[in-house]
Formats: C-alpha cells, sequence, structure tokens
C-alpha cells in the first residue's frame, strides 16, 4: 500500500476532428456549404492539408493560402503557410485557423476575482503574481486602510506598508483596470476581499478565463465544454457567476469557503463569518464598531483555532479540484460541489466491499487517486453532462 | 536572481505566507494523524510510473514519473579500464610478501571506479546542488558493502566491478532531471538510478584469471551486475528471496512528532528537520541495512514570520491585549502562539531520528516496500 509503480501509460492522441469537420469548427454563421453537402476540394483541405489534432509550436499548420491566421498562429512574411506559436489544437470558425492552447498563462479583464501572491513592496504599492504574463500591481490607495473604513492615506500607512501585506501573502482582490501592455491592477475595496488565511491554496493550469474555449462555456453550451478525458485543455477555472461560495462539509467538516480565483489560483478556507471573526477577536464590542473590527481583521495573518475535521474536508476539497484538473474538466462551483459529493459516495463504495481489517482500509484512505478519482470523474460526468 | 537562485539551489522554497505555513504546519503535527494536504497517510508515497532499458546505448536504463510530473532518465554505461596499482602496492609485490598482500584496491575495488553526473534543467553542472546530491548518492552506492561471501557481490559494487588483478570496469552513471525540481529532487533521482542499476548488464566473461580480459559478444548471455532471481539459477537462489541490491535513498522529513515519507514541496516547506536516509537490503539475512543519514538544511528556516494580531499595527486597539497567550511547542521546545508562524530554528530531537530510522528500516516497513515495488518493475 505504501508505494505504487505504474508501467508507463502510452497516451493515443486522438485526432479529436478526424472524422468531421463540422464537430470542431465553430461556424458562426449559416454557411449553406458547410453544414450542407461538402464540396469535394473542401474535404480534402479539411482533412489532409491541415493538420489535426495537438500542433506544436513551430509546426506548419497548412501550405493552403485560403485560410486565414487567428490567434496562436503566425505566418512568414515570404510564405502562405500558417504555423503554430503555442502548443495546442487546432480550431476553424469558416476560413480563420487559430490554435487554441493546452495551458495558457491568464489573460486578465476588468472585474475578475483574482486570488495572487505578493512578490515585491514597493514603495506606494505592492506586485502581485496572479499567473497573468506580466504582474498585476496592488496600489496603497486602492486598499481598505484599517481604523475607519474611508479616510486619506497617509505617509505613515506609506513607512508601515508591510504591516498590509508583506512578501508571499496570498490576497484575494479584483481586477480595476488592464493596462495596454496587459498588466493588471487590482483593488481590494471591499470586505470580500483581502489577505487570505486559515486555509490552503492550490493553483491550477489550464487555459482558464482565457482563450477561445470561453465562447462555448460563457454562452452556457455545456456539452461543448465538459469533455473530459480528452486532454484538450478545456479544464481550469472558468469565469462564472460564482466564483467564491460556502460547503457545508459533511463528517463534522462545518463550514468551508472556497474561492476560485479566475487566474487558476484557488484558497480554501474554514468560513469566516464576519461578526464571528470580530467577535473573537473582542469579546465587547458595540454594533457600530463591527465594521470597523471586521476590516481591521483583514490584515491578520494569525490562524484561528480549526478542528481537525474541517482541516480533513478542506483537504478532500482540494484533492477534488485536482481530480477535476487532471480529468480535464472545467472547475465551477457546480463541479466542484459534484466532485466533492461523489468524492463521499465512493468513500461509501470503498468501505463496504473491502474486508480488509480496520487498520489497513484506513491507511491512505483519504487518498484519491487512481481508481477513485476515475470514478470521481465518472459519477462527476454523469450528473453535469 | 542570484538571491533567489541561491535560495533554490539550498532548498527549493516555494513561496508562502505565513498564513499558509502555519495552517499546514498544524495540520502535519497534529498528534497520531497528521493531515496531509493532498489525504495521504504519514508512509505513503504517490503514485509513480516507472520503465526500464530505454536508452538503447547503454548497459542499462531507466526512467521514472512521478505523479506531480517530475521525471528523470538514468543511463550506466561501463567500460573496461587497466587497474593502476599504487606505487606502494607495487613495492610491497617486489618485495616478495607473496601473492596473498595484492593491492587493496585490486581486490577490493576502488570508489572512484563509479562516476555519477547529475544534470538538473537551470543549474550549472558546479552548482551546488548537483554536486552534493550526486555525492551523496555515489557515496552510498559504493558504501554498500555485502557481507555475503558467497555470492559475485563480495565487497559490494566495488568489489563487482573488479575483472581481476589489472582490470576493472569502470561505471558511468548519468542521471538527468527532465522537468524543472519542484520538489527536493533526490529521491526521484535515487530510486531511477537504483532501478537503472537493476536493469545493468555487463558481457559475460570468457577468459579467465589474469588474462586480458575477454568477452562473449552475445548480448543475450549477459549478466547482470545486480544478480537477478531467476528459475534458471537453481532451487537455491531462487529460494533467497533477497539479493544485494543498490542502495535507495528516501527523503524523511518530521514535523512535530510525525514522521512523514515522500514529501511534497510544501510539506518540506514546514518540515522541523529533513533527513536523507539510504538503505540497502543487506544479503545475509534479507534484513534493510542503514547506510547513511544526512540531513538536509530545512527550508522552514528562511520563511517569513507571522505576526500575532496582538503585535499587529494594523489591528492596534482591536485586539484584546490577554487574547494571545505562548504556548510550549513540545517538538521544538520553543514558545510560540497558536495559529502564527515561527520559522524553524532546526534541531531534531533524537527520539524522532530514531523513530524515522525505525520506520524506514523495520520489517514490513517502508523501505522493504519502496525495495520490493522497485524489484516489481519488469528489467528486460
Amino acid at each position: 500500500m505504501g508505494i505504487i509503480i505504474l508501467p508507463p501509460v502510452v497516451e493515443d492522441i486522438v485526432p479529436r476532428h478526424e472524422e468531421s469537420d463540422d464537430s470542431m469548427s465553430v461556424d458562426s454563421d449559416e454557411d449553406v456549404e458547410m453544414s450542407g453537402v461538402r464540396s469535394p476540394k473542401r474535404a480534402r483541405i479539411g482533412n489532409e492539408t491541415v493538420s489535426t489534432g495537438v500542433v506544436t509550436p513551430g509546426e506548419v499548420v497548412t501550405d493552403d493560402p485560403q485560410w486565414m491566421r487567428g490567434h496562436g498562429t503566425y505566418v512568414t512574411p515570404l510564405s502562405t503557410s500558417i504555423i503554430a506559436t503555442v502548443a495546442g489544437t487546432v480550431q476553424k470558425t469558416n476560413k480563420l485557423l487559430s490554435v487554441h492552447p493546452l495551458r495558457a498563462r491568464y489573460t486578465p479583464e476588468i472585474g475578475d476575482l483574482v486570488v495572487g501572491r505578493i512578490v515585491e513592496v514597493q514603495s506606494k504599492r505592492w506586485k502581485v503574481d496572479v499567473a497573468a504574463p506580466l504582474l498585476a500591481q496592488l496600489p496603497l490607495s486602492a486598499i481598505n486602510l484599517p481604523g475607519g473604513i474611508l479616510r486619506r492615506r497617509t505617509s505613515s500607512d506609506e513607512l508601515q506598508i508591510r504591516t498590509f501585506f508583506s512578501e508571499g501573502d496570498l490576497v484575494v482582490a479584483e481586477v480595476q483596470s488592464v493596462h495596454q501592455d496587459g498588466s493588471a491592477s487590482l483593488h481590494t475595496r471591499s470586505l470580500k476581499y483581502g489577505k487570505l488565511r486559515n486555509g490552503v491554496f492550490l493553483a491550477v493550469t489550464g487555459t482558464g478565463g482565457s482563450g477561445a474555449s470561453s465562447s462555448t462555456t460563457k454562452g452556457g453550451v455545456g456539452a461543448g465544454a465538459l469533455r473530459p478525458g480528452a486532454g484538450s485543455g478545456m479544464g481550469g477555472v472558468v469565469r462564472s457567476r460564482r466564483q467564491v461560495w460556502t460547503v457545508n462539509t459533511h463528517n463534522g467538516g462545518g463550514d468551508v469557503d472556497v474561492i476560485l480565483g479566475v487566474n487558476g489560483y484557488i484558497w480554501i478556507s474554514k468560513h469566516a463569518d464576519g461578526a464571528a471573526a470580530a467577535s473573537s477577536a473582542t469579546e465587547n464590542v458595540s454594533i457600530t464598531r463591527m465594521e470597523e473590527m471586521v476590516s481591521t481583521s483583514i490584515y491578520s495573518s494569525q490562524n484561528d483555532v480549526i478542528a481537525p475535521q474541517t482541516r480533513r474536508e478542506i483537504a478532500r476539497l482540494a484533492q477534488c479540484i485536482q481530480v477535476l484538473v487532471q480529468g480535464g474538466v472545467r472547475v465551477d462551483e457546480e463541479t466542484v460541489m459534484d466532485a466533492y459529493e461523489a468524492s463521499l459516495q465512493v468513500d461509501l463504495e470503498v468501505g463496504d466491499d473491502d474486508d480488509e481489517d480496520e487498520e489497513t482500509r484506513h491507511e491512505g484512505r483519504e487518498y484519491l487517486e487512481g481508481a477513485k478519482s476515475r470514478r470521481i470523474l465518472e459519477l462527476v460526468v454523469k450528473r453535469v453532462g | 536572481m542570484s538571491n533567489q537562485r541561491q535560495a533554490s539551489s539550498a532548498s527549493q522554497v516555494p513561496h508562502l505566507s505565513p498564513a499558509e505555513l502555519s495552517y499546514l504546519y498544524t495540520s502535519l503535527s497534529l498528534p497520531k494523524t497528521p493531515i496531509r494536504p493532498d489525504g495521504r497517510s504519514p508512509t505513503q508515497f504517490r503514485p509513480l510510473t516507472a520503465e526500464t532499458n530505454i536508452l538503447p546505448g547503454t548497459n542499462g536504463s531507466a526512467r521514472i514519473g512521478f505523479a506531480d510530473g517530475t521525471q528523470a532518465i538514468v543511463g550506466v554505461k561501463a567500460e573496461v579500464e587497466k587497474t593502476i596499482l599504487s606505487n606502494e602496492t607495487l613495492a610491497r609485490n617486489d618485495g616478495g610478501v607473496g601473492g596473498e598482500q595484492e593491492g587493496s584496491a585490486a581486490v577490493g575495488g576502488h570508489g572512484s571506479w563509479v562516476q555519477m553526473s547529475i544534470e538538473i534543467p537551470g543549474f550549472r553542472d558546479d552548482d551546488a546542488l548537483p554536486v552534493f546530491l550526486s555525492e551523496m548518492m555515489r557515496e552510498s552506492l559504493v558504501g554498500a558493502v555485502g557481507t555475503d561471501e558467497t555470492s559475485d557481490m563480495t565487497g559490494g559494487l566495488k568489489g563487482r566491478l573488479v575483472i581481476n588483478k589489472r582490470w576493472h570496469w569502470r561505471l558511468y552513471i548519468d542521471v538527468l532531471l527532465l522537468s524543472q525540481p519542484l520538489a527536493y529532487p533526490l529521491p526521484l533521482l535515487s530510486l531511477t538510478t537504483h532501478l537503472a542499476l537493476l536493469s545493468t548488464k555487463l558481457p559475460k566473461l570468457k577468459s579467465q584469471g589474469e588474462e586480458d580480459p575477454f568477452f562473449d559478444d552475445d548480448w543475450a548471455v549477459a549478466e547482470y551486475l545486480y544478480p537477478r532471481p531467476s528459475l534458471s539459477s537453481g532451487a537455491k537462489s531462487s529460494a533467497r528471496s533477497s539479493f544485494v541490491r543498490p542502495p535507495v535513498t528516501l527523503l524523511v522529513i518530521s514535523v512535530g512528532e510525525n514522521i512523514i515519507f515522500d514529501p511534497n514541496r510544501e510539506e518540506i516547506a514546514v518540515a522541523d528537520a529533513v533527513l536523507a536516509i539510504s538503505i540497502t537490503r543487506d544479503s545475509e539475512a534479507g534484513n534493510l541495512k542503514l547506510l547513511s543519514i544526512r540531513t538536509v538544511d530545512p527550508p522552514s528556516r528562511l520563511t517569513q514570520p507571522g505576526v500575532p494580531n496582538s503585535e499587529n499595527v494594523s489591528m492596534l486597539g482591536a485586539v484584546a491585549p490577554t487574547e494571545d497567550v505562548a504556548v510550549l511547542n513540545p517538538a521544538t521546545g520553543e514558545e510560540e502562539v497558536p495559529g502564527v508562524w515561527r520559522p524553524r530554528r532546526g534541531g531534531v530531537k533524537r527520539s524522532v531520528i530514531a523513530e524515522m530510522v525505525k520506520t524506514a528500516l523495520k520489517k514490513g516497513g517502508v523501505g522493504e516496500e519502496v525495495l520490493e515495488g522497485l524489484e516489481g518493475v519488469e528489467v528486460s
């Protein structure tokens, strides 16, 4: 039980649009020729001269001059061949050829909820890693200063900038603006935002909120978005209505907050009730000062007391998200909750047909891997799809 | 950049916030039942994929991939080399003391006959990490001495490399880490090297005694460097389940009173002590033998401390002063406020180290499971 050594698996890369063009190409307008009987010439192009499946950077996607180049491709000035610049799948929209990357960095958009890590402290702002190509900035003027909801920032605030956020700290913030070069400016001017504590962090890869897949996921065409096991880069956190929610966990875990940053950074923590957090800090606080108390506790780096049961359920939720990402399933409230329920169900199933003695059964029972993760994925796909 | 590089060469520290470190530490140090971030039990390893004989130009090779995506390839090459006897030995032989006292190198072998080079992306080959890792692995490899007088493996690997008094094999072990080192790469490299050595074959010697060596050119009859259990080698040896095996080095951490195997990098980041334990199988009794213990600088020393609420300037006036009472951490003997991260100062209790070694070595323990698992990998 201690160690499992598996033989290597040869991953079959099935070209996803081998048999028919229509399943893959996103048809924006009603093209008679495309939806109807395809001309022989067109079929030849679709199946032979455009390389299908996964392309790698530098690979010639097509030599045919009739295609237009889209995202993820380039054309050398002297030739007509379209060359991929990212590793990903070829996507065709009418005559537009684009390569949808398997993995991409996050492209900030205004209003995105992101989780970031402070990497640099400057005199009047922080530099925050949000998994974007450039570091985001969080100006001192864009945070809630303690001791009052709205007040002018003073030079003493500038001097003690590290007491708010210091290097390595995790913050949850919102993208306030996006600059010309694609870097983002963040703000935490809400009681929902601020420093993170009482939980675990995990980063998931995938194309996240960016990329062409958002056109299908945003529109709510679920069937296109959920294609588990295809390895198609569809996994990752997608922009959705609810990025932050509270899970009422089983096994006596209590309430657990999940924050899905659009940038693929995820925070899972013990649920902190605003009023409860304040009253735990001070016993007798007047109702008028309540607001103030809440706003001061957002700069604390001291964890509350967290019960082992809660820690277990937090670990389980984190694993569920990992399973979803490995299976190439998008991560949002629905899938995470389904995966969580499924993991509980799988635990029961395993508990039933396992007749070993109690001790060995308990060994690593909470590790979701291999058969368990496959079963969870199965259940999630069944529920969502 | 250079600063960051220095830190990474010592210990691959992920940048974690004090709140995260405190959460991880408390979870991992819960008495008796640590909660690992990925739900594993303390002695459970992450599943790994392994294959051997992947490089056709080598005497033996292996590839291992961990579930977190890190991969390593090891190739072993052997070369026949003339043994250079030291002047002292020659003089003694000339003095007519006789054949009984040959040069010790000619019989017992020499540690320098095994050469190991490790390549890690992003590191120069003279950086501290690759040099330290290769020396750590080579040392346990040549240090492992078989006590079984009857087998080929007298004198361990060194003795196996001796062809005759004038000739010997020289082993080149090239280790290549294919991915960025996410965690401390030692266990991955060690397991891969172990597997590559298991699959290493040397051509069958046709010459006898002190003749110049002459080998059978039929690769099918080549002999394994480390003899393997086989059906043809007779009931006696196949009944004996244990053979001399190359050592494996396991990374073990202690957090509080708990001992955790195969840590991932978040777990290493909060460890009180990080130990590299090299073990091998002693052929005689089939027991495991401890070859070496090395402490690895725990990265938790370099982390940012957390600020208790009572000392937090931005929370002034919000907390009752009696709120935070420092309690004594039984594992480190330091006073800490619960929920606030304090960087570890290093140092570990003797009983914890003893427990670590015991868990690795005991019958049916972790070390045995790892060796058995590696033995089960197909090596043809």
